[in-house]
C-alpha cells in the first residue's frame, strides 16, 4: 500500500474524515476504553465539536488525551489523515484555549524547570555511568567528539532504564566509537512538551540542547529512544543540516554487519516488539532485526502483530500522565499477544516500551524477560556487565 | 426509562452522556441537521455495550417489557442510517462482541462473535491455514454481524457468493422471546435467510458461523487499461463468465481515476487534460486465487483481452488498495455516493449515463465497482460536494435521487436500505415480497422494537410525495451548484 498521508489543518482534516471506523479498529485506547469517544474517529469528532464552540467536560476533554500516538491510526486511515500529526496539532489548540488537562501540569511543569520529567535535579543526569565498572575520568562528557549519545530522560534517570544506557556506553566503547555524552548539559529533547502541546516551552528544551550538541562538533547524533529520535529529526534536524541522527539501533546495525562487535552464543527464544516511535512513526523496521539475527544461538519468532501492524506498549502520548491504569491494560494486552510466540524474553527497542511490556508481564507472566536489544547485545559480548541485567 | 433494572449489565457498560450519545447518532454519511431534527430522533436515551449474549438478552429483554426502540450498531460504516436510531430508545453498541473464534477444520466452517472485523477474522484464518470467502471492501471496519444483515456481496462473491451464501449458523437474541437466545440453522423451522439483509430489525445476532475455505496457495492480479467505456464493459461481461471464475473483478472509470488524481494520488495511467470532455478510458483488475493451476489457466483467460496489460506491479498495487477507495473523499472534502445492484450486461449503458451526465453538466462523478456474480455487479458512483456549504450539501443529497433513477432505468437496485433508502421500496421488493418481509417482522418483532423506521416502510419525508418532488428539485439545483469549477 502507498503510504502517502495528508495534513491541511484541523478543520480541514475533520471534514475529510468518512467516519468509516477503521482507525477504532487498531487503535490500542479504544479497546481498552470501549466507548466511541475514545476511537480515534470520536476524538476527532469531538475537536470538530470543540472547535465548533461546544463546551466539553473535563471527562469529555480527557478522551482526546486518552491516545499513545502510536500512530496506527494514521497507517489505515482511508482517506489518508496524517491523525498523529492532528492530534498533535489538536493537543496545540487545547493549550491555546487553556483546556489542557490539569493532570499534566505538574509533570510538564518539572520539565520547564529542572530539564527532566522526574523532577530531579539535572545534574544528576549523568549519575548511572557512575555505576559502571571503571568509569573514565571525564564520565564520558567530552569537550569534542564525533558522536553525541543523546541519552535521553528515561535512559538517565530511571533505575530500569539506566541499564540501557550503561550497555550502550559499553558497546560503544567495545566498537572504538568517538562519542559522548552531555551530562546536565541534555535536557529533556521536549517530546513530552510538545506531546501535550506545549508548543512555547518546547522550543526553549530545544534551543538549549541544539546549542550543547553545536559545540561538540558531532555529526552523528544517536539515540535509544525513539521518541527522542522522532522528535529531533521532525524538530531539531533543520537547524543541524548535515548532522545524521540515528537510532542506536541504527548503529548497532552497522557494526554487526562490519564484525565490530565480539558477541557469543546465547540460547534463548526471543520476539521482538517494534517501538511505535521507532517502527510506525520512524521508519526502523530492519535495524533491530538486523542485530538480532546476527546474534549467535539465539531463537528468534516473530510475533504476527509486527512491522507496520505493530501492536503499542501503552507508554506514548503522554498516556501515563492521564490515565495510568490504561496505560497498564494496553500493556497487558500487547504482552499477552507477545507470548503467543513462546518467547522467553520480550526484547524491544526502547525504554519506554522495556517499562510498560516489564508492568505487563509481572503479573501474567514474571518469568518473561524484558529486554532492550542493548541489554541483549552487550550480555553477548565477551566483557558483560557487572550489574545484573534481569 | 429502566436502565437500572439490568441484571447482568454493570453501570460503566452503560452511559446517558450526551456528547456520547450524540457520537452513536450518525454514521458514515453526514446528513444536515434540517434534514434530519424536525423527522427523526436520531439521539439515543442510551448507549448500552454488552460484553456477551445473555447480556444482548438482558436488554431485549427490559426493552420488550417496555416497549424501547433497540438499534444495533457495530462499525456504523454503512451510509443509510442502517444503525442509527431514528425514533430514540438503546443504541447496543455491540462491539466488545468480537473475536472467539473457533475453527472447525473438518466441516471448513468457522464461529465467530458477530463484532468481529472481516480483516480481523481473516487474519486469524491465514494463521490456520484457511481464509473467508468473500468480504467487503470495507473489510477493515466492517463486522461479521453487520455484513450478514446487509446483503453481504463483496470482494469474492463472483467466485463463492454472497455471505448469505456461507452462511451456516448463527444464534440471535429475539424480542418475540424476550431476548430469548435462538440457535438457528437450516434445519430450523425459522429459516436462516430471514436473517440475511435484515438489517437488525429482526433481532441481535450474537455469533454467527460461516463456511471457509483452506488459504489459497497463489494467487495473481492482472490489471488492464482501457480507452472506451464499451470495451471495458465488453471485457468485464466475458470475463465474469470465464473459466476458472476469478475471484474478484474491480473496475474504474475515468471519473473515479480523476477523484483520485484531484486527491493527490498516484494513477495507472495518464489521464487527458483538461477534465471535461470526460474522457472514456478505464481499467479493470482481475483477480485469481487458488491452486497454481487454477491460476495459470485464469491467466489464460486474459490472453485474448482487448485492453493494455499494465505491470504486475501496477496490478498488485491495485490490489492492495482495494479496501481504499474512499482516498477519493480528499477532493470533496465531502463525499456522496449512490450503490447499487446492476444487471452486468448494463453495465455499458450505466456507465454511459453517468459519463453523459457528467459531462452535459461539469460534474466530477466517478464510478467503481466489484462483479459479485456472472450477471450482477456491485457499482458505486462518487462525487464531491462540502458539507460547510449546507445548500451546496443538500443539493447533492438530492442529487443521489438522479444517480438512483439512472441505475434504475438500466434494472439497477440499491444496495442496502435502513432509512433513506425506504424512499426506493418499490424499486427493492415486489407488493408480495414486502408483504411477506413486513409479516417475519410482525412475528418476530411484535411490539416492533428493533431498528424501528428501518427496511419495512417509508416514513415522513420520504413518502414519495414529498421525497420525490423534493429530491428532484434539489438534484436540479446540484447541477449548477455542483459544477466543476477547476
Amino acid at each position: 500500500m502507498k503510504d502517502k498521508v495528508f495534513f491541511k489543518g484541523l478543520m480541514a482534516e475533520a471534514t475529510i474524515c468518512s467516519y468509516c471506523g477503521y482507525c477504532r479498529s487498531v487503535c490500542p485506547t479504544y479497546e481498552g476504553v470501549g466507548w466511541e469517544s475514545c476511537s480515534p474517529r470520536g476524538r476527532l469528532h469531538l475537536i470538530r465539536m470543540l472547535l465548533g464552540g461546544t463546551s466539553l467536560t473535563a471527562d469529555q476533554m480527557k478522551r482526546l488525551y486518552q491516545c499513545t500516538l502510536c500512530g496506527h491510526c494514521t497507517q489505515v486511515c482511508s482517506t489518508r489523515i496524517d491523525l498523529r500529526q492532528f492530534w498533535l496539532e489538536a493537543r496545540k489548540q487545547t493549550v491555546s484555549l487553556k483546556l489542557s488537562p490539569p493532570e499534566f501540569s505538574t509533570t510538564l511543569d518539572n520539565v520547564v524547570r529542572t530539564g527532566n520529567i522526574y523532577n530531579y535535579q539535572n545534574d544528576e543526569r549523568a549519575g548511572w555511568v557512575e555505576y559502571m565498572d571503571d568509569p573514565p575520568a571525564d564520565l564520558y562528557q567530552r569537550d569534542r567528539a564525533e558522536v553525541v549519545y543523546f541519552v535521553g530522560c528515561l535512559s538517565s534517570f530511571s533505575p530500569r532504564t539506566q541499564r540501557i544506557a550503561e550497555s550502550f556506553v559499553h558497546v560503544l566503547n567495545a566498537a572504538g566509537v568517538d562519542f559522548t555524552i552531555l551530562g546536565e548539559g541534555e535536557v529533556c529533547c521536549g517530546y513530552p512538551l510538545l506531546a501535550a502541546g506545549m508548543h512555547d516551552e518546547t522550543r526553549k528544551v530545544i534551543e538549549q540542547n541544539l546549542e550543547r550538541v553545536r559545540a561538540t562538533g558531532a555529526t552523528t547524533i544517536v539515540f535509544n529512544c525513539p521518541a527522542c529520535r522522532v522528535m529531533w529529526l521532525e524538530q531539531y534536524a533543520r537547524h543541524l543540516p548535515g548532522v545524521r541522527m540515528l537510532h542506536s539501533t541504527e548503529l548497532l546495525a552497522d557494526l554487526t554487519a562490519a564484525k565490530q562487535l565480539p558477541m557469543k552464543d546465547v540460547n534463548r527464544i526471543v520476539t521482538y516488539h517494534d517501538p511505535c516511535d521507532l517502527a510506525r512513526n520512524g521508519g526502523v523496521y530492519d535495524a533491530p532485526r538486523e542485530v538480532i539475527a546476527a546474534i549467535p544461538g539465539l531463537q528468534f519468532v516473530e510475533v504476527h502483530e509486527r512491522r507496520e501492524r505493530a501492536l503499542c506498549c501503552g507508554g506514548g502520548g503522554d498516556l501515563e500522565m492521564i490515565d495510568t491504569a490504561l496505560c497498564g491494560h494496553v500493556a497487558s494486552q500487547t504482552v499477552k499477544k507477545l507470548l503467543v510466540t513462546g518467547a522467553q524474553t520480550i526484547v524491544t527497542a526502547c525504554p519506554q516500551c522495556v517499562r510498560m511490556l516489564s508492568r505487563g508481564t509481572e503479573q501474567t507472566a514474571p518469568d518473561v524477560l524484558v529486554k532492550d536489544i542493548l541489554e541483549l547485545v552487550a550480555e553477548t559480548m565477551d566483557r558483560p556487565l557487572k550489574k545484573s541485567q534481569d | 426509562m429502566s436502565l437500572t433494572k439490568f441484571t447482568t449489565i454493570s453501570a460503566d457498560r452503560v452511559t446517558e452522556d450526551n456528547i456520547e450519545r450524540k457520537l452513536y447518532s450518525r454514521d458514515m454519511a453526514f446528513v444536515p441537521s434540517i434534514m434530519v431534527k424536525p423527522f427523526f430522533q436520531t439521539l439515543p436515551d442510551a448507549v448500552i455495550r454488552p460484553g456477551n449474549a445473555e447480556q444482548v438478552a438482558d436488554v431485549l429483554r427490559q426493552a420488550t417489557d417496555e416497549r424501547i426502540p433497540i438499534t444495533p450498531r457495530a462499525a456504523a460504516s454503512s451510509s443509510y442510517y442502517n444503525s442509527v436510531p431514528v425514533h430514540g430508545g438503546w443504541v447496543l453498541d455491540m462491539n466488545d462482541l468480537r473475536d472467539g473464534i473457533e475453527v472447525d477444520t473438518a466441516h471448513q466452517t468457522v464461529r465467530v462473535l458477530p463484532a468481529t472485523t472481516w480483516f480481523d477474522l481473516d487474519d486469524a484464518l491465514q494463521q490456520k491455514g484457511f481464509a473467508v470467502k468473500t468480504y467487503p471492501s470495507s473489510a477493515v471496519s466492517a463486522t461479521v454481524g453487520g455484513w450478514v444483515n446487509m446483503q453481504g456481496q463483496g470482494i469474492g462473491s463472483l467466485k463463492y457468493g454472497s455471505v448469505g451464501d456461507q452462511l451456516v449458523s448463527l444464534q440471535v437474541a429475539l424480542p418475540s422471546g424476550r431476548g430469548e437466545l435462538q440457535t438457528i440453522t437450516r434445519e430450523s423451522d425459522l429459516p436462516l435467510d430471514w436473517f440475511v439483509a435484515a438489517e437488525g430489525t429482526l433481532g441481535v445476532i450474537t455469533w454467527v458461523e460461516l463456511g471457509i475455505r483452506p488459504r489459497p496457495n497463489a494467487e495473481s492480479h492482472h490489471l488492464f487499461a482501457f480507452d472506451t467505456l464499451d470495451i471495458l464493459s465488453q471485457s468485464i461481461v466475458s470475463q465474469a463468465r470465464a473459466e476458472p471464475r476469478p475471484y474478484t473483478i474491480f473496475f474504474a472509470d475515468s471519473g473515479y481515476l480523476r477523484l483520485l488524481e484531484r486527491s493527490g494520488f498516484d494513477i495507472p495511467f495518464d489521464l487527458p487534460q483538461p477534465t471535461f470532455p470526460v474522457s472514456e478510458k478505464g481499467l479493470f483488475l482481475v483477480s485469481f486465487q487458488g491452486e497454481p493451476s487454477e491460476i495459470s489457466r485464469g491467466r489464460d483467460t486474459l490472453l485474448h483481452t482487448a485492453g493494455k496489460e499494465m505491470s504486475s506491479d501496477l496490478a498488485l498495487d491495485e490490489w492492495n488498495l482495494r479496501l481504499h477507495h474512499l482516498r477519493t473523499k480528499r477532493t470533496g472534502p465531502s463525499l456522496l455516493a449512490v450503490e447499487v445492484w446492476l444487471p452486468l450486461n448494463k453495465l455499458f449503458h450505466y456507465l454511459t449515463s453517468v459519463k453523459n451526465l457528467a459531462e452535459r453538466n461539469r460534474l466530477l462523478i466517478g464510478t467503481y465497482g466489484f462483479v459479485v456474480a456472472p450477471d450482477m455487479t456491485l457499482v458505486m458512483s462518487l462525487y464531491p460536494t462540502d458539507e460547510r456549504q449546507t445548500v451546496k450539501y443538500l443539493a447533492a443529497i438530492g442529487f443521489t435521487k438522479r444517480l438512483h433513477d439512472l441505475a434504475a432505468r438500466y434494472g439497477g437496485r440499491p444496495y442496502g436500505i435502513g432509512l433513506w433508502n425506504t424512499a426506493y421500496l418499490p424499486r427493492l421488493f415486489s407488493r408480495t415480497h414486502l408483504a411477506e418481509l413486513k409479516r417475519r417482522k410482525a412475528l418476530l418483532d411484535p411490539s416492533g422494537i428493533m431498528n424501528p423506521g428501518k427496511v419495512y416502510q417509508a416514513s415522513f419525508p420520504l413518502w414519495p410525495i414529498t421525497s420525490v418532488p423534493g429530491a428532484t428539485m434539489l438534484g436540479a439545483l446540484h447541477l449548477s451548484l455542483g459544477r466543476d469549477r477547476s
